[in-house]
């Protein structure tokens, strides 16, 4: 019993880092063990690379404007007036249970595909779209954490701030924040995980990000190993951004529970 | 209590080594103890008491020596099944009572006997009904654990140790996680249950009632046997200096119960 | 006849306000609209089952303490947390269902269907997040509560159903009831493998009548009325196995 919870770490350890690194491995073998396949995949690379850089400035810009909306809105979802409260509310509530694909489909339907500034017409582009599709969702769940990590400070220190002359807002600034912050870094590390995946449902209206540039690469190529291992590819840029952040929300969850 | 007549070995100890990790926990304890027989292990903490009880439940196996349990070898059971085998002849009742918090108390009682002896579940509850007769808390069949106070779920930790009908009964320090004015309700319990003539064996810091149900006290520290004998040897005539001293250190404490305190 | 009044009376009133609902009037787009909601719900339907039977299977094995079932299942675990569940959609549909077909010797053979793919990754994705919301349910059963089972003469697997896995499953209830909202939302990933549920029905209608707007107050009001009623069912869920003076 004693040895067996003691051996595991390690060999658990020495398994995840395995893991971590099994499709980039898989990836480089096939492609050396067949030099024609390794080769399509060598040209294709700089493609697929930048169709992932679309998804990381989606997911960037995404969770910029969801976080500072949504951290307003959640400060909103506690004032003491109802006229103010309701919308910001329902809004959260709509949105937070939302399909993100819906969503990207509303944004990229909806709005025109330029728009008219000081008479000056700008292209809107499907990109901006589907950034705003996908920061309309993380808006309403950086919302729902700005208000539970408020309410989840005791009311015991609002009182000790008001006890040592703090006003409402500067309570709110100086002692709260600060410690919801703290608590609210697990989960909004969540999100930008999520919505990170997200930007992949981008390729349903046409962003050229990755998930679209491995299908155009397999459509072009015609072959079935280069498909999967296009697909690999994809899956592999995907899990080696996203599994740290996972592994590392963890380990803060960890740490904030036990302390 | 001593009933001479059924005066065999029912657990027998010799040199019993046994570490966690890098500590040494019991080094070499030698122990017999008779069918019938109350026995009571006192110490100073950390000094192996409650190892001692999970040794022969088979909770935590010896690096070394041998250990009998009516006949079986607990050391050299390699098998779940024989432990689980061994386990329900011997019930163990916890310092922190460790109730099954999602069943009712009735429900915490039939459970085991149900489920691995196989009896039928009306015969298990009308067990279960005496059980909670016998430590006074019939009333509170259908509450749940979280709505008892802490003597009143030992009572029924108790209760679910005595439904296996086991052949012997370890109690690990039961009353130490208890508020002072429920100790009393729990001793009165298991005093009745040494009277019905139930092996049973203590680890206690309740000094005045290990010497007054007790048929042998043990005093062990650091992982020894220091010294065993009757109550009166241990608390009145011991030569030892340690044991004295935790005796008389101890001994005007709380414990001693009278006949319907607590209940 | 009372309907379809009923239905004009909607779409005028509706037009009043700038929406725009004039092909419920028409039978074909109406009931390609119609069979998307109906696909949408059977599809949640037959996954929450499915994923809960498959995640309660990956508990076990995470908690089995073998390692070679466990190690598989974590590592599943981890590549379908960390990747876009579409892509996943994507890689089985155009990969694996690929390879069947090629196994049976073309895809008339294949009784596969775009939509038993969906049901398969998503059910297997919502799955792994239950195996961990229950492993971390079962972890976090007090070590003397087990030790108490296993002292009086429970085996390691009555442990767990008897005492483990009633407790974590309490304790894991909410974590299960948001994984479930996520499963109703991920359900519109069959879409892009041409499985007729609500959205991929809703934009047949809209190329042909463009009310994007008419048509996505509907389905956004659709997900946010079917997740409250899961969360209000999870609630009462809760509150039937609250245990007095336990937990929260």
């Amino acid at each position: 019993m004693t040895t067996a919870t003691l051996s595991q770490p390690t060999s658990h350890r020495v398994l995840r880092n395995i893991g971590f690194l099994a499709l980039p491995l898989i990836v480089i073998v096939w492609s050396l063990a067949d030099p024609t396949l390794g080769r399509e995949v060598l040209e294709w690379i700089p493609y697929l690379a930048s169709g992932f850089m679309m998804n990381i400035v989606i997911a960037v810009l995404a969770m910029l404007l969801g976080t500072l909306v949504g951290a307003l809105f959640g400060i909103l979802q506690l004032v003491p007036y109802r006229l103010v409260r309701l919308p910001v509310v329902a809004y959260v509530q709509l949105f937070r249970n939302a399909p993100h694909l819906v969503l990207i489909f509303a944004t990229t339907y909806i709005f025109p595909f330029e728009i008219v500034v000081f008479g000056h017409y700008l292209p809107f582009p499907d990109w901006i779209k589907a950034v705003i599709g996908l920061a309309i969702p993380a808006s309403a769940y950086v919302a729902e954490i700005t208000r539970g990590a408020i309410l989840s400070i005791p009311t015991t220190q609002w009182e000790a701030a008001k006890g040592l002359g703090f006003s409402r807002g500067q309570a709110l600034r100086w002692i709260i924040l600060p410690q919801c912050l703290r608590r609210s870094l697990p989960p909004w590390m969540n999100v930008a995980a999520s919505i990170t995946m997200g930007t992949a449902l981008a390729s349903l209206v046409g962003v050229h990000e990755l998930l679209h540039a491995a299908t155009d690469a397999s459509t072009a190529v015609r072959r079935l190993d280069f498909t999967i291992i296009a697909y690999l590819v994809v899956m592999a840029a995907f899990f080696l951004l996203c599994y740290p952040i996972s592994r590392l929300t963890r380990r803060l969850e960890a740490r904030f529970n036990a302390a | 209590m001593t009933n001479p007549s059924a005066d065999t070995a029912i657990v027998k100890l010799e040199d019993v080594h046994l570490s966690f990790g890098q500590t040494q926990v019991l080094k070499g304890i030698d122990l017999t103890i008779n069918k019938g027989d109350a026995v009571s292990i006192i110490g100073p903490s950390g000094s192996g008491k409650s190892t001692i009880l999970r040794c022969i439940n088979a909770l935590v196996q010896p690096q070394s020596g041998r250990i009998t349990v009516d006949g079986t070898r607990v050391d050299q059971l390699t098998k779940e099944s024989e432990r689980i085998a061994l386990r329900k002849r011997v019930g163990i009742v916890f310092q922190q009572y460790n109730l099954f918090p999602h069943l009712t108390v009735l429900d915490n009682i039939v459970l085991a006997p149900t489920r691995i002896l196989g009896v039928d579940r009306r015969e298990a509850e009308k067990l279960a009904r005496e059980l909670l007769e016998k430590v006074r808390l019939s009333e509170k069949a259908d509450a749940y654990p979280g709505q008892l106070s802490g003597g009143q779920q030992q009572r029924v930790a108790i209760a679910r140790a005595l439904a296996m009908k086991p052949e012997l009964v370890l109690f690990d320090e039961v009353t130490s996680a208890l508020d002072p004015e429920t100790v009393g309700e729990v001793l009165w319990v298991i005093r009745d249950l040494i009277r019905d003539g139930m092996t049973s064996i203590l680890v206690t810091h309740e000094m005045r009632f290990a010497e007054e149900i007790s048929d042998t006290v043990v005093f062990t520290e650091n992982g020894r046997i220091v010294d065993h004998g009757s109550p009166e040897q241990i608390f009145h005539n011991s030569d030892n200096p340690r044991i004295r001293q935790f005796v008389g250190g101890l001994s005007g404490g709380r414990g001693a119960v009278r006949d319907g305190e607590g209940i | 006849m009372q309907d379809m009044s009923l239905t004009d009376l909607f779409v005028s009133l509706t037009n009043r306000i700038g929406l725009n609902y004039e092909f419920l009037a028409t039978g074909y787009e109406a009931q390609i609209w119609r069979d998307g909601f109906i696909t949408t719900l059977y599809l949640i339907a037959l996954l929450i089952p499915v994923s809960l039977i498959a995640g309660l299977l990956f508990a076990a094995c995470l908690t089995s303490g073998k390692i070679w079932l466990s190690a598989p299942v974590r590592g599943f675990i981890e590549l379908t947390r960390n990747t876009p569940t579409l892509v996943q959609l994507m890689f089985s549909f155009l990969v694996l269902n690929t390879v069947v077909s090629n196994m049976l010797g073309g895809a008339q053979n294949n009784p596969l269907s775009p939509f038993f793919w969906v049901v398969a990754v998503v059910g297997l994705h919502i799955a792994a997040l239950h195996a961990e919301a229950i492993r971390a349910g079962i972890e976090a059963v007090p070590a003397s509560t087990v030790e108490a089972a296993r002292g009086i003469g429970f085996s390691q697997l009555q442990i767990l159903r008897y005492v483990e896995v009633p407790l974590a499953f309490r304790s894991s209830l909410p974590a299960i009831v948001n994984n479930l909202i996520n499963l109703v939302k991920l359900t519109t990933v069959g879409n892009a493998i041409a499985v007729s549920e609500i959205t991929y029905a809703s934009i047949m209608v809209w190329t042909q009548r463009d009310n994007v707007v008419s048509l996505m107050i509907v389905i956004l009001l659709f997900f946010s009325a079917i997740n409250i009623i899961v969360a209000r069912i999870g609630l009462w869920v809760e509150r039937r196995l609250a245990v007095p003076g336990y937990g929260l």
